[in-house]
């Protein structure tokens, strides 16, 4: 499969289960898996998931404005994203940034192993 | 040394480089590097080096803000996540960017890029 068109499904696939199914996300990561969120770090399945549960918003929507992406070399794929990310309540979406380096499974399929997100202040 | 340390040293001669002294950014390119730069791709140290010399700005400024970094994997390489504002002469406002690069070690210790992507953040 092409690189881009892996890589715009993923992000599609990642943020509808960020935005329906939380908790659900577990299964994009693995046990050597890395999390940094606006600058806290986290590695594991459990405790990334625990992290992004426990978000202080119950609801949101993630709207993505760019995709770029690059082989990072041994099989693996970088995914540079930019977007907005609505939350219920706020007059205004925050922008963001986030990057994903993904991983081949021999299934066919990909799991996060680095995972770096942050939010695009005025 | 550590990781952090080592991310942030690389941004800071990076930015350094690009500001000061563009054409030497091809010291840490190589063959196989990749440039995303706002959604237009080149590869090979050369190719990105035109690329960003050719950027339609003579001066600029980087000011970083926050400077997040992993390792990406065996083959030692690490992943930085920059955030930052370029101030280019004469405009009033400088402009928001996103960039990551992903480092990987050379045999005299040192560190190349091999993808480097680059997006501004509109308001």
């Amino acid at each position: 499969m092409n690189p881009d068109t892996l890589a715009m499904a993923f992000v599609g696939l990642y943020y509808e289960t960020f935005d329906k199914s939380r908790a659900d996300l577990g299964s994009l990561y693995r046990q050597g898996s890395m999390l940094t969120f606006e600058g806290v770090k986290k590695k594991g399945v459990e405790a990334i998931v625990a992290k992004l549960t426990s978000l202080p918003f119950q609801q949101c929507q993630h709207n993505v404005s760019t995709i770029d992406c690059q082989p990072s070399g041994a099989g693996g794929i970088l995914v540079f994203v930019s977007g907005s990310l609505q939350l219920p309540g706020e007059q205004y979406p925050l922008k963001f940034s986030e990057m994903f380096h993904l991983l081949g499974i021999p299934q066919g399929s990909f799991y996060v192993l680095n995972d770096i997100f942050r939010l695009n202040y005025a | 040394m550590d990781p952090d340390a080592l991310a942030k040293a690389f941004v800071e001669h990076y930015y350094r480089t690009f500001d000061t002294s563009r054409p030497g950014l091809g010291n840490l390119y190589q063959e196989g590097s990749m440039l995303t730069f706002e959604g237009a791709k080149t590869q090979g140290a050369q190719a990105i080096v035109a690329k960003l010399t050719s950027l339609p700005f003579q001066q600029c400024q980087h000011n970083v803000s926050t400077v997040d970094c992993q390792p990406s994997g065996p083959a030692g390489g690490m992943l930085v996540f920059v955030s930052g504002s370029l101030q280019l002469a004469g405009e009033q406002h400088p402009l928001k960017f996103s960039q990551m690069f992903h480092l990987m070690p050379t045999p005299q210790g040192s560190f190349y890029v091999l993808n480097d992507i680059f997006r501004l953040n509109y308001a």
